[in-house]
């Protein structure tokens, strides 16, 4: 997982690299960036939607500040895949005017044993623990990207004030449901796993069931409120 | 019907996988090596994208709970009955009921590979999670509660098996896996160039590579000359194939059940019709790399795919001839 500093470079064009012989990647921007992320979402949406009209487009993925476009050789050819992701981009460049997304209130229990690292943050970062609960759960943030794991949500971007690069050594095993900070990201671990962020509270709510449809409770661009209880 | 006695270091369900959910975080997963996986369908006579046993390197042991005929692809991993007879790999076999089958494995190094594949004819009776009965341990999805499988562990079958095509033999002199070619895993160059030295492709071709203890279906870990440290860039949509270059110089190729998204630089991609050599690639193999250009890479697996397709022809026209020969219809 990448805990990235936020920059304030503005996407101005996107750079087509291949991934391999079956699909492309546009990189938008280099840093961590609202802008970017929004117009790579975008673009992906907008690359699905024209998969009815190019056979072999494949589940376009969108990133941070990047989209994968996937392909089979077998069925379309690398040059159509390439116009089709140019004239995407160019269309999706422009942010809507009203950017929607479903808004999530998220009860979590800040510190103590759901938030083993909160003491460290709020030293690290010169702020006191209330402070520091106060500054996560005050800032509506935006579903950037589900990965690392199935319906883990990075989450953006968070207060300049809490950024601190990810723990030296990664945990082995992180509870689910920890709410979890790194660089100007927050997440949320919905299984039991590995991880290497600062753990500062945790929520009950179900984020992943891969029986459920759709089998994660967040989506791209959806909106998350934390509330402390 | 299948009773697992003891799993050996990692035995999963696999299929085909999971492919497109990457944007929901969802790996491929899928069989390691799908030209092993392909053999053992097709021999078994069971759809292309059925759910089969993945053995992992020496000690697994089944046990026919009642007569059934499985048919071996993937590497060979020594498997014999436990009356002492071989069961070559590339075959169906008919086990009676109550025998065992087991894996003496193959040794560090081992040409053939680390990774069989079980298909029991009539299917494994697998419920699909995600459209798929494949396991993802790091994901806990698909087989049995997304779990490696263990000592106790029943594999039903999806409908009656054939037992006739036992003896039946995969065209290996026409179809030979492609993990008994020699030569470089091939790769494609990019995408993060920019983010590495300009080398860093030529770089990885220049070595000799030993694959690190620590590897598995997430990612196999390369041991030689360092390259020069990958700095932490933002993350982006990776894929199985994709070799990371760490903070360490220590290049990782993420495999099927990887990481979605990764931040450090990917020098190269390995291609799809080079997976059957990276699932097979054990610990302590020595490997060496070349850069392949995209078309050739396409080109590979377009002839890859059709030399499957004639093989899967005459594996069928023979089970159409066992089946007229025993007047059981055709």
């Amino acid at each position: 997982m990448t805990a990235h500093t936020a920059g304030s470079v503005v996407p101005r064009r996107a750079v087509i690299e291949r991934m391999g012989d079956a699909a492309l990647i546009a990189t938008l921007a280099d840093e961590l960036d609202a802008a970017a992320s929004g117009w790579a979402l975008r673009a992906a949406t907008a690359v699905d939607a024209r998969r009815v009209a190019l056979p072999g487009l494949e589940a376009a993925v969108p990133g941070h500040g990047s989209v994968l476009v996937p392909f089979d050789p077998g069925r379309c050819r690398e040059s159509q895949v390439r116009a089709l992701l140019e004239a995407v981009l160019d269309e999706t460049r422009r942010a809507e005017p009203a950017p929607g997304g479903v808004l999530h209130e998220i009860a979590v229990r800040y510190g103590g044993v759901d938030g083993p690292d909160l003491p460290e943050v709020a030293d690290r970062t010169g702020l006191s623990e209330d402070a520091v609960v106060a500054l996560h759960a005050g800032t509506e943030y935006r579903v950037l990207v589900l990965g690392f794991m199935p319906g883990f949500p990075y989450l953006g971007i968070l207060a300049a004030q809490l950024d601190l690069p990810r723990r030296a050594t990664p945990r082995v095993r992180v509870p689910a449901g920890s709410v979890a900070i790194a660089g100007r990201q927050t997440g949320i671990y919905p299984f039991e796993s590995p991880g290497g962020w600062h753990l500062v509270g945790r929520t009950d709510v179900p984020l992943w069931d891969p029986v459920r449809q759709p089998p994660a409770l967040l989506a791209p661009g959806d909106r998350v409120r934390f509330v402390p209880r | 019907m299948l009773e697992v006695v003891d799993p050996g270091p990692l035995l999963t369900l696999q299929d085909r996988g999971r492919p497109g959910l990457a944007h929901l975080g969802v790996p491929p997963s899928g069989a390691a090596d799908p030209w092993g996986h392909a053999v053992a369908c097709l021999l078994a006579e069971s759809p292309a994208g059925a759910a089969v046993l993945e053995v992992t390197l020496g000690g697994a042991r089944l046990r026919a709970v009642e007569t059934c005929t499985v048919a071996l692809g993937g590497a060979d991993l020594g498997a014999e009955l436990d009356d002492g007879r071989r069961l070559p790999c590339g075959a169906v076999h008919l086990l009676p009921a109550g025998s065992e089958i087991r894996f003496a494995g193959s040794g560090p190094g081992s040409a053939s590979g680390i990774r069989a594949y079980v298909a029991l004819a009539g299917g494994i009776d697998a419920r699909p999670v995600l459209g798929s009965a494949s396991t993802c341990v790091p994901a806990r999805l698909g087989g049995i509660d997304g779990r490696p499988l263990r000592a106790g562990d029943v594999l039903l079958p999806a409908r009656r098996g054939d037992l006739g095509a036992a003896g039946r033999v995969w065209p290996s002199g026409t179809a030979p896996h492609p993990a008994t070619r020699p030569g470089p895993i091939r790769f494609v160059a990019g995408p993060d160039l920019r983010h590495l030295p300009p080398d860093a492709p030529e770089a990885l071709a220049a070595s000799t590579w030993v694959v690190g203890p620590a590897s598995d279906r997430m990612g196999i870990r390369l041991d030689g000359a360092n390259l020069p440290a990958g700095r932490e860039i933002l993350s982006h949509p990776v894929i199985p194939g994709a070799v990371q270059v760490p903070a360490d110089g220590r290049p990782v190729v993420l495999f099927v059940d990887g990481p979605t998204i990764g931040g450090y630089p990917v020098a190269g991609v390995v291609p799809r019709w080079q997976w059957p050599r990276l699932g097979q690639l054990g610990p302590g193999d020595r490997v060496r790399f070349a850069v392949q250009a995209a078309a050739a890479a396409r080109a590979a697996w377009s002839a890859q795919q059709r030399v499957l397709a004639a093989a899967a022809r005459s594996v069928r026209a023979d089970a159409l001839w066992d089946r007229l020969a025993d007047g059981s219809g055709g």
